[in-house]
């Protein structure tokens, strides 16, 4: 595991696009230890080679811990009934059965969802988003005023987030639909809409004139300061994944009794 | 390509003739119409090494004339253009904005909207990454430029973490990076605090000594600008040349005429002008506040007007209004407020000052219950008309307190000028009559009665401002709380609401504002707050405070420009002197020039 070094300093697509076979994989099992297996391996690699500090790795341990123990007993209740009616019962809920086989099918269904997420983290914690846009329009060649345009577009949500907060404060104060419950809630975040949309809007434009005026878009190409390489090392990661997954498939299987 | 350069070291940057643009004016059938022609007919030239300053009352097509000159207008922002308008030997009209950027670079108001990557490196490079210079030449430029600004040290930091001023200065180096030899500054400094502004014209000024660059200048602030420019060029209402020149020369030389049109002039030159009325021998006229010192230096001064100082009687035996006590916020793990204790006694129109980021505005807003803190991040308590503005009934804190804030159309909650008053009211379950009675009189007194059934947002921006302070208004509140009211307004919209304000003060309207535009607060406050790391530094009358340097510089802040002259007189009788009413003359008619944008 070692010899993988920083994965943040690899392709971000093989990151981001190399897991997606795995993530296909992972939906078709219906088992509980292939899925399981999958997460922990990528935990493993995030934990070795994510270089995340030691208090995020907790919070994604217990995340997926406390997801798995929600989604079991969740959708262990939503399992139909006659699937599971040949297994033991474990407790008798206010008139609902609770079946061993429906936790079955409910820890399943929570340990694919927790390797799903692993997977996309193992992508999204490595990798910033400047840096997936450089790799999508040097390695597939992606417009690069699509790219930036949307990196562009990313940086206005904080803005966005601080005017909502300031426009809800001012509705408050001028008493706009004032009062507890779900009708009432949603008219008054109707009215947040034509003055964020008034400011957005107008927010937008002065962005893009700025950009124009910054030589945004005058060739079909532009210089890309930071070279994001595609390697052999990359390839070997993407390999490694998918012998990884394969190796998790073989090892559930065997593990498992016939 | 074939390029025109007759002489590379004196040819025009820029030159522009008989420039007349007209915007198109979006119609509800999809069609549009178009707008007056705004500038019309101008001729003028940005040669190497000049600043050149471009003057105007609101809506004579200064801004647009700015876009104009690298194309944004009409190739991005839909108008007629007529004329020719030549660019670093480019014919603008033919070549589309963002290959003009090598030539013309532009810096624009707002530091927020032109922002574009995620850190300052990043930002620099922008610019010439976009026209294919190698990476090894980006690079090299970008250090040079943010050197050049002092902004090397903060390459790696996200430019959402500079000051507003800072991020003016980013911009500079964005400009320098891609090598345009023309700046276009359309109110750069608009937005900033005066701390930022100092930096940034200090920055200029070094970006145009080496004489290579050109500056074509659209500034409200002639107190900064005026010693960065070196030629004025003026235009009408209606968008045509009034005069151009060399500054002393335009703006010393023709003075009245210029303030006759609706143009702003330097605080000093105004004084002057007061004094010369008041038969004060000055000539030539000042610009500045220590030609202003030497001119009045040199002649026998009257005695000043009487400088009222507040005959008040100690805050607690009076009517107090609002009163905060020992107030500590703390957010994010940052102490916003650090035990501010204030009263504000009925009738006082108290100016809350301070840097970006002193915690003015937060103060302001839990005042007036638009912040209501968690129990947790809160120490100290605030009473306003003896409501706890956090926890009461918002139809009886709309009776104790008016809040206006910084930009109007966030409080529009209704669809038409007219309920937008009312709806107030009607929540008070003010019976029918009455709401109609006050509605009217509110829209008469501020101007809106034509406008009544349109929406607010439809409005132009100081008519949104006006109703904006209609509608904090028209509960008749205790006290009136105004956020930064005239921040990235211009000069002519700041002096017609803090005009407004004084009406409603006299009217016996308690206010407060937050501000950071030293002169204005001068003029209008009675008394002064200033707040500096989320604690009060000083309190006080305009008159004492605003002429104490090391106080003002402390919190971030300038002394204003009549007191920095004043101050420096050998005649100790006119140190007090901070205000123009305080000068002996009788009040110029045509200084405060309101209603521009109507």
């Amino acid at each position: 595991m070692n010899g993988l070094g920083d994965l943040r300093t690899y392709n971000p697509l093989v990151k981001v696009l190399g897991p997606v076979p795995v993530m296909v994989y992972v939906v078709t099992t219906r088992d509980v230890l292939t899925p399981a297996l999958v997460a922990l391996g990528a935990f493993a690699v995030l934990a070795v080679a994510g270089r995340q500090s030691p208090r995020v790795l907790a919070a994604i341990a217990g995340g997926a811990a406390a997801l798995t123990v929600v989604m079991t007993f969740s959708f262990g209740l939503l399992t139909d009934p006659a699937l599971v009616a040949d297994t033991t019962v474990l407790a008798t809920v206010g008139g609902f059965e609770v079946r061993s086989g429906a936790l079955a099918t409910g820890l399943a269904t929570a340990v694919r969802t927790v390797a799903l997420m692993m997977l996309v983290l193992l992508g999204g914690l490595t990798t910033s988003g400047a840096d997936v846009v450089r790799a999508m329009t040097q390695q597939l060649h992606l417009p690069y005023r699509v790219g930036y345009a949307a990196l562009a577009a990313l940086r206005f949500v904080p803005r966005f987030g601080h005017e909502l907060e300031v426009i809800r404060g001012a509705h408050r104060v001028r008493g706009v639909a004032p009062g507890r419950g779900p009708v009432v809630a949603v008219r008054r975040q109707a009215g947040y809409v034509v003055p964020l949309l008034a400011g957005g809007i107008r927010h937008a434009e002065r962005v893009s004139l700025a950009m124009d005026a910054r030589g945004f878009g005058a060739h079909p190409t532009r210089t890309e300061r930071t070279v994001v390489p595609f390697g052999a090392r990359d390839v070997v990661l993407l390999l490694s994944f998918w012998a990884g997954a394969a190796a998790c498939a073989v090892l559930a299987a065997t593990l498992t009794p016939a | 390509m074939r390029f025109a350069y007759p002489d590379p070291v004196t040819s025009p940057l820029l030159e522009l003739r008989g420039l007349r643009v007209r915007h198109h004016l979006p119609l509800d059938d999809g069609g549009h119409r178009l707008g007056d022609p705004a500038p019309d007919g101008v001729d003028l030239a940005v040669r190497p090494g000049e600043v050149v300053l471009l003057l105007g009352p609101s809506g004579c097509g200064k801004s647009t004339l700015a876009l104009a000159t690298n194309g944004l207008v009409p190739h991005v922002v839909d108008a007629d253009v007529t004329g020719t308008l030549t660019a670093g030997g480019h014919d603008v009209a033919a070549t589309r904005p963002p290959l003009l950027a090598a030539d013309v670079a532009m810096v624009f108001q707002d530091p927020d909207a032109q922002v574009v990557t995620g850190s300052v490196l990043d930002e620099v490079c922008f610019a010439p990454e976009n026209l294919r210079r190698p990476p090894a030449e980006v690079l090299a430029r970008a250090e040079g430029a943010l050197r050049q600004v002092g902004l090397w040290e903060r390459r790696g930091d996200d430019p959402a973490l500079l000051s507003g001023g800072g991020r003016q200065r980013l911009a500079l180096a964005c400009a320098l990076a891609v090598g345009a030899r023309l700046l276009v500054l359309d109110e750069p400094t608009a937005n900033l605090d005066p701390d930022g502004v100092e930096q940034f014209y200090a920055t200029l000024r070094s970006v145009t000594a080496s004489g290579e660059r050109g500056v074509l200048l659209v500034e409200h602030d002639l107190d900064a600008a005026v010693e960065a420019a070196d030629r004025v060029v003026v235009l009408d209402a209606a968008g045509r040349v009034a005069t151009s020149g060399p500054v002393r020369e335009v703006l010393a030389g023709r003075a009245e005429e210029l303030a006759e049109l609706g143009v702003w002039l330097p605080t000093t030159t105004l004084a002057a002008l007061r004094l010369r009325a008041a038969g004060v021998p000055i000539d030539p006229l000042p610009l500045t506040p220590a030609e202003l010192t030497g001119a009045l230096d040199a002649v026998s001064l009257p005695a000043p007007v009487a400088v009222q100082e507040p005959d008040v009687p100690p805050v607690d035996r009076r009517d107090v209004v609002v009163s905060v006590d020992h107030l500590t916020v703390r957010r994010g793990g940052r102490t916003v407020l650090d035990d501010v204790s204030l009263d504000v006694a009925r009738g006082d129109l108290l100016a809350l000052v301070g840097a970006n980021g002193a915690g003015k505005t937060t103060l302001a807003q839990l005042v007036a219950g638009v912040l209501r803190p968690r129990r947790r991040a809160v120490a100290g308590s605030v009473r306003v008309g003896g409501l706890d503005p956090w926890r009461a009934d918002v139809r009886d804190l709309t009776a104790a307190v008016g809040f206006v804030f910084q930009n109007p159309e966030h409080q529009f909650v209704t669809g038409r000028v007219d309920d937008e008053l009312a709806h107030g009211l009607r929540l008070r379950g003010v019976p029918d009559g009455e709401v109609v009675a006050r509605v009217d009189d509110v829209l008469d007194r501020f101007g809106l009665g034509a406008l009544r059934d349109r929406h607010p947002f439809w409005l132009s921006g100081g008519q949104k401002r006006r109703l904006s302070v209609g509608t904090a208004i028209v509960c008749r509140p205790d006290v009136l709380v105004l956020d930064e009211p005239t921040y990235g307004q211009d000069r002519e919209r700041a002096v017609e609401l803090l005009d407004l304000l004084t009406t409603l003060h006299d009217d016996g309207t308690t206010v407060v504002v937050v501000s950071h535009d030293m002169q204005l607060v001068a003029e209008h406050a009675t008394r002064v707050v200033a707040l500096a790391g989320g604690r009060v530094v000083a309190d006080g009358s305009p008159a004492v405070l605003l002429r104490d340097d090391a106080v003002l510089a402390a919190a971030g802040l300038r002394t204003p420009p009549l007191a920095r002259a004043t101050g420096a007189l050998r005649d100790p009788a006119w140190h007090a002197v901070t205000r123009l009413a305080d000068l002996p003359a009788a009040r110029l008619p045509a200084v405060h020039l309101a209603g521009a944008d109507a």
